[in-house]
């Protein structure tokens, strides 16, 4: 089987003293073995929280997972502690959104990274797990004088790098990257986003790479999921979406981006706010905000649209994926 | 690493220094006269007041008292006690042992106690044993030392009978060798509680948020991403970053107990130089109170320096 994380009507919901946050809401999703998946969204759409409740390293405490998230044959949310444990960087590692603070301030960087290397090698010897790490810091660029600092004496974009090269410690089946390239000048995000590629084919990981960078997505990804409050608006091959995005959302987040290719495009943007996650929206949840909704969105949630391998959730494709109004052509190319 | 020890250890002698200065022109500008208090009330003879002040150095500017005072000190004359007569270095030579014997015990012991509290209460966030350690810590936050001795002395000793309540050993039953220990140890025991007591809450509460709040630090997370166990993860990871604050209160209230232990001192009578001090304000005897105020601030610097030097072990975000 080809298929390595299908997720079913998954969503997760933040249960505070006075409210609840729906942050994701009933997404499905499929990743092959062998994809890299970009998701995108502008900030607070839920991307962060899909990851972290995929890994379960919510409180749970606060939080409500629902659904299903089959990980090679395992149902993710339903794992106790003792499987978790042992899928944990073995199967499924990540890189943190925040990896400035990724490592413990007061301990050398190379201790620690032999300790997480011990979690799931306990006997491996100090030869190997050393030759082990410096490796992977030489795959991210940076020397193995590294081992012996302390995380303060590194700047954010090293920091960075470190956490991409703990993250790849166990040679993980699905490696989830969270802005793990922001804090990176381009040409060092260019590098390791070639590193980063090359090595999956190797080493046959599978990556979904969360970002606010389009442009990212379209160097290291072939697919590309477009979130927008706790949804999936829009997900497909990157060559199409990008090329072609059939999403009023999708458009609107491509108009934001100055053009890939250096032409010179207008900037529209799209204006309004998120809506408030707290409240259960009827209808479309990107209504509000959409020049071309309709009624129908304002009261119907629009199922998917399958075209040609994508998907779309919006009213304007009927099920054949034809675009029913010949005005609404994407805005964005002017 | 030695450059910030050196730097350290500097910084700690300037300080004696400034407060060395500092006190001397506090107690001389402070009002009543010491002549006075020896010469008695009513007397008022001017040749014994010339003798005496000639005696004591007062009739000299108060520049070449100071600068006669620091080359003394330096030497490590302190001086004679207007009211005891004696040499101010051996009063306090004989008193200061007392007095770090009781507060090094009472601050280490408080500092395990809390914080080994802190660290259950931490871990079991919200049961009922943190409630009770939350709120014997409000209540013994807020009780005046003093007082407190003075509870454990009507408990102990008045109602039960069971522990001295004054003095560092039996006087009317000399003991020597080991019994001579274990005389002064039972006779610690209220002194030493008391301070306990009223320490073990700032521990306890340091030590406790400090872990929560490592608990949500996201390399605690990133930690437990991989998989490592939680036990793992509390006692190489959560502790040693915890620990820090513990660190810098434990600096703080050393030294605070070492200038603010004469009140207790003075409740269980005990032989150290808090009693000594509070006669020596009362009667204005210069010698001994600047003795006994340079002896405390290099106690004090000792212990910040030593403090910080620890504190800079832990913390390699210290050290450049
Ligand atoms: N602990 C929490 N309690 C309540 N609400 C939360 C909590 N954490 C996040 N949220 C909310 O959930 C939503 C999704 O947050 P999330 O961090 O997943 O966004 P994101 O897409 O990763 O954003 P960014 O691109 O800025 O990282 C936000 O609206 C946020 O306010
Ligand atoms: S369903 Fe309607 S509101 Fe939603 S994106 Fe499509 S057109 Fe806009
Ligand atoms: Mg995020």
């Amino acid at each position: 089987m080809n298929q390595l994380l299908e997720i079913k009507d998954f969503s997760v919901t933040y249960v505070n003293k006075s409210k609840k946050v729906y942050a994701v809401k009933n997404v499905n999703l499929k990743i092959n073995k062998g994809d890299s998946l970009g998701i995108v969204g502008e900030s607070g759409s839920g991307k962060s929280t899909l990851a972290m409740a995929l890994l379960r390293l919510l409180p749970e405490k606060n939080t409500q997972i629902t659904g299903k998230a089959n990980f090679i044959g395992k149902d993710l949310v339903q794992l106790n502690q003792k499987e978790l444990k042992n899928i944990r960087w073995n199967e499924l590692a990540v890189v943190f959104q925040k990896s400035m603070n990724a490592l413990s301030p007061v301990h050398r960087i190379g201790p620690q990274i032999e300790d997480i290397y011990r979690v799931h090698k306990p006997n491996a010897s100090k030869e190997e797990i050393f030759s082990r790490i410096t490796y992977l810091l030489r795959l991210v660029n940076l020397s193995e004088r590294v081992y012996t600092l302390y995380p303060h004496e590194l700047s954010g974009g090293m920091l960075q790098r470190v956490s991409i090269a703990i993250s790849l410690v166990h040679n993980p089946k699905l490696l989830i990257m969270d802005e793990a390239t922001t804090a990176l000048d381009v040409v060092t995000q260019g590098q390791i986003l070639d590193e980063i590629v090359k090595m999956e084919q190797t080493l046959d990981v599978t990556r979904i790479m969360i970002t606010h960078d389009i442009s990212v997505v379209a160097a290291s990804c072939n697919k590309i999921a477009v979130m927008y409050a706790g949804e999936f608006m829009e997900i497909g091959y990157v060559k199409d979406v990008l090329k072609n995005p059939k999403h009023p959302y999708t458009r609107g987040l491509l108009s934001s981006f100055p053009s890939l290719k250096g032409e010179k495009l207008k900037l529209t943007g799209i204006s309004g706010y998120l809506p408030n996650l707290s409240v259960k929206q009827e209808g479309c949840i990107f209504a509000p905000r959409c020049q071309q909704a309709t009624e129908k969105c304002k009261q119907e949630k629009p199922l998917g649209v399958e075209m040609n391998e994508n998907t779309v959730w919006c009213h304007l494709y009927s099920s054949g994926g034809e675009l029913i109004n010949e005005d609404q052509k994407p805005v964005y190319k002017d | 690493m030695k450059k910030y020890v050196t730097r350290r250890v500097f910084m700690g002698l300037l300080t004696i220094f400034v407060v060395f200065t500092i006190n001397f022109i506090i107690i001389r500008l402070a009002p009543g006269d010491p002549i006075s208090t020896i010469m008695g009330k009513d007397n008022d003879d001017p040749i014994l007041r010339t003798a005496l002040e000639e005696k004591y150095g007062f009739d000299k500017p108060m520049i070449t008292q100071y600068a006669i005072y620091l080359k003394n000190a330096l030497t490590g004359d302190l001086g004679i006690s207007i009211i005891y007569n004696k040499e101010v270095m051996a009063m306090i030579t004989e008193r200061i042992v007392p007095t770090l014997l009781l507060v090094l015990t009472a601050a280490i012991l408080a500092v395990i106690i809390g914080t080994l509290m802190g660290m259950y209460a931490a871990k079991n966030e919200g049961s009922k044993i943190d409630v009770i350690f939350s709120g014997a810590a409000y209540i013994f936050n807020s009780m005046p030392a003093f007082w407190l001795g003075l509870i454990l002395i009507i408990i102990f000793s008045s109602v039960l009978g069971l522990l001295p309540s004054y003095g560092m050993i039996n006087t009317r039953d000399a003991h020597t060798g080991f019994d001579y220990i274990l005389d002064v140890i039972v006779h610690m025991v209220l002194p030493v509680c008391t301070l306990v007591l009223v320490e073990i809450p700032i521990y306890f509460r340091i030590a406790k948020s400090s872990i929560l709040q490592v608990t949500n630090e996201d390399f605690i997370v990133t930690l437990r991403a991989t998989g490592m166990s939680e036990r793992k993860i509390f006692n190489k990871y959560i502790l040693r970053n915890a620990i820090l604050p513990t660190i810098t209160i434990f600096g703080i209230s050393l030294a605070y107990l070492i200038t603010g232990v004469a009140l207790i001192e003075t409740v269980f009578a005990w032989p150290g130089t808090g009693s000594l001090m509070l006669t020596a304000i009362n009667q204005r005897d210069y010698p001994t109170l600047m003795g006994i105020y340079l002896i405390m601030s290099i106690s004090v610097a000792v212990v910040m320096v030593l403090v910080d030097i620890v504190y800079a072990t832990f913390d390699p975000r210290i050290r450049f």
